[in-house]
């Protein structure tokens, strides 16, 4: 078997579920006969006909509120947005109206909402975010980012498996860049689990989606000085797994929080408050953070490069955190 | 015939007050379920508000003009329908967590640091855990620190306990089948009581052997007398009607510590430790002294089982002078209790059973239980709580009904 | 009909004018007097298969798919037995197993949902239909146009029925929208847009019931706009003192359960001896509910921390 792309993974993951399981269908702005802005559903309806793959008008907010209708009868649709950005549109259906059905009259609304965030393909402003913190927030959603072709695919499954709403953010930087060799048989990835992607025993660098790889770079260039830095890879952001990162704060006692959402209010405040509040005593240094400064994302490459966390960052914060 | 609140709605979600400007019916009158009582004016609303209940006005809390909270109660109706439930609305009352309230005396002191100057040392907060742990003052490390500014390191610190010849059990070592268990707020203050006791009273013990006959024989005449007047007689309500008398005549033991002084305490109010699943409470029986038998026994039976239900009040737990703990019930001979702070002292009592013992040469069978008592060396002296505790065995020795 | 009028009627009655003003109900009370011919004309003829999207004055069609008067006053008083237990309060309620599904309160967001619903039919062959009801302030909402264009695009079988009541909480029509109804909008979504007199319980049946035929027959989605008025403030708290009396008085005398009872008299469906045989049972009803809603218990205080997720 040949090495499978990140985006293949996405597309074969939705495919074998479909393929499983009658409920599941896509729905979006150009997924049918364009086969998706990204092409993350080419061939699909061919494969599987237009009731199963369905272009929609551009309506984020309509597209996850028919989606949700269709949950709530049984289906398991699966949302594409055109850019994770869109999302905002439809801000108000998922926080509102999917998060909270379940709490409020125990209906359960097993969608997933999926769509390309994150930069560094000088998308500028509108096509470059990271909207997950607006999730994160929100009790009764699920949030995902995966960083692997593999991950891509055992997440994509286990979310449109999953009986409560999902929001799956792929990254588009990783779409064709990163690829592997992928297990023939069914297989998911559990929501919730963090992976250990490079053990080591000095630095805990906890971090996810794109920014996975900055920390492993930085990891090979680090090795030469001496410092072991171990790499968590968070995979599921809501919900997310403490114990992985507090078993190697435990282990190593230094942190690094590294993401490409800005700066406040980003995941890495939570992971410090967490950190300091159940493992402060297992701290032997400040706990730092590495992330995008709070400003919308440039377009200008000089100015992307400067906003978007670099391998230079994590090993200079890294051997400050070494010395101390 | 039950009495109905009647309250101030909140007319709109942001309303937290009204203003009454009327009242249409006035105390004594007969008022129907849903008839007009009184007229209310908010920022949203001028409304009528009808009567919860059929009955009596009997009680008018404001009059008009009156500017009152909402849910607040602002009448009484005597209910001529006994199906009535009164509290039906969620009126804003005052809740009590016993738990919370758990016999702590005061917060404990702040984790101890291993050395004074610890906090001008630069470290990290595993330094400071890994140094507490090992008994480590950290002043032994100073100037010796290898990291930024001369800080001390976790590689300082464990390569320090190395050359000290200890091993090193970092908590995150456990092995993968140990469990663990957080512990429940309950379990923390215990375990922090605990702690502080220990650290606080220089904890002596005493025992004494007690011949139960007397206390035994009187139980078994009264028990049945008790039960008439609504009280379960166990052992538990003599052993504090002694400990109450020997207490006033030896006030030593009936204090706590402030400083330099010695507080002996006004009233002899004697907590009673209850055992629960997860934890213990200790309810406080107050002026124990002044009660008769009758009362303790009922006291403590009540008092017990509402420890059981959580549904003690925080008052019920505080404030004792002397704790009285009975670990003898799964058969142990005696035990050695740590002060319940701020108390000096702390009775247990151990299980009665029979026991042959020598009585004028010759070997008899006695219902025997073992009292032992922790003190606090401190304030107290041996003699003097040796001379307590045989005034307890005298009185509970010659019981007399 | 008629029963299922009088019972909404006199439920929300008891509740925004006793219950609500003797403290026993925190929180919003929306009501839907004067408005009761909409939702029991529109339910009246629907399978119970069909799903319903209520909106905030429907408490018809709860009653009408057989959730009892007992759980809807349980729900207003924040009792573990009302069909939210406790976590949502007033018409913020629906139920999987009725095939009612709750609203939210940012009105307008059920029109594309409904457009979901209806589109998990037609993509699985089913024949149901669902009706999806909203007021004349939700049609300001973008949802609201974003959910009529993706029904009518998609061909989903969705009625969609307008209660407007001409005033959108203190803001009446002509200055919510530049039309003079709904229903005009419908034609730019390229669905039918009929207009009836909402407080004549015949006429919204017999609408609802051609809309629903067109939906079940591959037709796609419609628009019922019927005309009524809200005899009461927004909510409660509310004293509608913006409103001309005016116009009160005018569709007072328009009442649609009034109405009901006239023409059943003077077709011979209705003698006093009946008419006073349900007047007594619904207030029987609604006594006997009130006394047992309000003995039923809260819910405990850490339930709030479950359901968050799915829980097995």
């Amino acid at each position: 078997m040949g090495l499978t792309t990140y985006v293949e993974a996405i597309r074969e993951g939705i495919r074998e579920e479909m393929s499983t399981d009658e409920r599941v269908f896509v729905l979006g702005e150009d997924v049918a006969v364009y086969g998706g802005a990204f092409k993350v559903t080419a061939g699909m309806l061919e494969e599987f006909g237009e009731n199963r793959v369905i272009d929609t008008p551009i309506s984020e907010s309509g597209i996850v509120a028919t989606a949700i209708g269709a949950a709530m009868m049984g289906m398991r649709p699966v949302a594409e947005m055109q850019f994770a950005d869109f999302i905002s549109c439809a801000f108000d259906q998922i926080t509102n109206f999917a998060a909270k059905c379940r709490y409020r009259w125990g209906a359960g609304v097993p969608i997933v909402v999926r769509g390309p965030s994150g930069g560094g393909i000088h998308g500028g402003p509108f096509h470059s975010q990271n909207p997950e913190m607006y999730f994160v927030h929100t009790p009764g959603l699920k949030v995902v980012c995966p960083a692997t072709a593999y991950d891509a695919k055992g997440l994509i499954k286990a979310a449109i498996r999953d009986p409560d709403p999902v929001i799956f953010f792929e990254h588009k930087f990783l779409y064709r860049r990163v690829k592997e060799e992928l297990p023939g048989a069914d297989y998911v990835v559990p929501l919730g689990e963090a992976e250990v992607r490079r053990a080591g025993s000095d630095i805990s660098v906890i971090t996810y989606g794109a920014m996975v790889f900055r920390a492993l770079d930085a990891a090979k260039e680090l090795e030469r000085e001496g410092i072991d830095l171990e790499v968590i890879d968070l995979r599921s952001l809501l919900p997310w797994d403490r114990h992985t990162v507090l078993e190697s704060v435990k282990k190593t006692n230094k942190v690094i929080l590294l993401h490409e959402a800005t700066r406040t209010g980003g995941f890495a405040g939570e992971l410090a408050a967490v950190i300091a509040e159940e493992a402060f005593e297992h701290l032997d240094g400040p706990i730092r953070r590495i992330t995008a400064p709070d400003t919308p994302v440039p377009y200008s490459p000089p100015m992307e490069e400067f906003f978007l966390p670099q391998v230079s960052d994590v090993v200079r914060v890294a051997r400050e955190l070494n010395d101390y | 015939m039950s009495e109905i609140k009647v309250i101030m709605p909140q007319m709109g979600e942001s309303i937290f007050e009204g203003t009454i400007t009327k009242w249409l019916k006035s105390v004594g009158d007969p008022v129907e379920r849903d008839e007009p009582l009184f007229e209310i004016s908010t920022d949203k609303i001028d409304s009528e508000i009808p009567s919860p209940a059929s009955g009596v006005l009997k009680r008018v809390l404001f009059d008009v003009d009156a500017v009152v909270e909402i849910n607040t109660v602002v009448a009484y109706i005597e209910s001529s329908d006994s199906a009535e439930s009164d509290d039906s609305a969620p009126v804003e009352e005052h809740a009590s967590d016993p738990a919370a309230a758990a016999d702590a005396p005061e917060s404990p002191p702040s984790v101890g640091r291993a050395g004074t100057s610890t906090s001008e040392i630069a470290s990290s907060p595993m330094v400071r855990r890994l140094a507490k742990e090992h008994g480590i003052d950290l002043a032994a490390l100073d100037g010796k620190g290898t990291g930024a500014d001369g800080r001390i390191t976790k590689r300082d610190i464990m390569s320090y306990i190395e050359q000290q010849g200890e091993e090193i059990h970092p908590a995150a070592d456990s092995p993968d089948d140990d469990e663990r268990i957080p512990m429940t707020a309950m379990r923390k203050s215990i375990a922090d009581h605990m702690v502080q006791s220990r650290r606080t009273s220089a904890h002596v013990a005493t025992v004494f052997e007690v011949d139960g006959s007397r206390i035994m024989a009187a139980r078994d005449a009264m028990k049945a007398d008790f039960e008439r007047s609504g009280a379960k007689l166990t052992y538990t309500p003599f052993f504090v009607h002694a400990v109450a008398a020997a207490l006033k005549k030896f006030p030593m033991l009936n204090a706590s510590v402030d400083g330099d002084e010695i507080v002996q305490k006004g009233h002899v109010n004697i907590g009673v430790a209850v055992a629960l699943d997860d934890g213990l409470l200790v309810p406080v029986i107050r002026d124990a002294d002044r009660a008769g038998l009758l009362d303790l026994a009922r006291s403590i039976a009540d008092l017990s089982a509402r420890a059981r239900t959580r549904t003690l009040l925080p008052e019920e737990v505080r404030g004792g002078t002397f704790t009285i703990t009975n670990p003898g019930i799964f058969g142990g001979l005696y035990g050695i209790p740590i002060i319940n702070q701020p108390q000096v002292a702390i009775l247990a009592v151990g299980g009665i059973e029979k026991r042959p013992v020598v009585i004028d040469d010759a070997i008899s069978i006695r219902p025997m239980a073992y009292l032992a008592l922790s003190f606090d060396h401190r304030i107290i002296d041996g003699a003097v709580a040796d001379q307590f505790m045989s005034e307890v065995k005298g009185r509970l020795q010659g019981w007399k009904s | 009909m008629l029963y299922y009028m009088k019972l909404t009627r006199e439920l929300e009655d008891r509740i925004e004018r006793k219950l609500y003003r003797q403290g026993k109900i925190l929180g919003g009370v929306y009501v839907g007097r004067g408005q009761e011919a909409i939702t029991v004309g529109a339910c009246m003829d629907l399978d119970g298969n069909d799903a319903i999207c209520v909106s905030h004055r429907d408490m018809a069609a709860f009653l009408m798919r057989g959730v009892t008067p007992r759980q809807i006053l349980a729900q207003y008083m924040g009792r573990k037995t009302g069909l939210t237990r406790g976590k949502d309060g007033n018409m913020h309620m629906g139920s999987l197993d009725h095939n009612l599904i709750a609203f939210i309160s940012m009105l307008g967001d059920s029109i594309p949902i409904a457009a979901g619903v209806g589109l998990s039919y037609r993509l699985r062959g089913m024949k149901q239909v669902t009706v999806c009801f909203f007021g004349d302030g939700a049609s300001s909402r973008g949802d609201w146009h974003e959910g009529l264009n993706m029904a009518s695009v998609l061909k989903c079988p969705v009625v969609y029925v307008c209660n407007n009541n001409q005033y959108a909480y203190s803001t009446p029509l002509e200055q919510q929208m530049a039309v003079e109804n709904v229903a005009d909008r419908a034609s730019a979504y390229g669905m039918p847009g009929d207009i009836v007199d909402g407080n004549d319980v015949v006429a919204v049946w017999q609408a609802v019931n051609r809309a629903v035929e067109r939906a079940r027959g591959g037709g796609g989605p419609s628009m019922v706009e019927c005309k009524s008025f809200r005899m009461t403030g927004h909510s409660a708290h509310d004293d509608a003192r913006y409103v001309p009396k005016e116009l009160f008085e005018y569709w007072e005398k328009r009442d649609p359960i009034t109405r009901l009872e006239t023409s059943m008299r003077d077709l011979g469906d209705l003698t006093e001896n009946k008419l006073a045989e349900m007047n007594g049972r619904v207030v029987a009803e609604v006594d006997e509910a009130v006394e047992l809603a309000d003995n039923d218990p809260y819910p405990d205080p850490e339930d709030c921390l479950t359901g968050v997720y799915f829980e097995g």
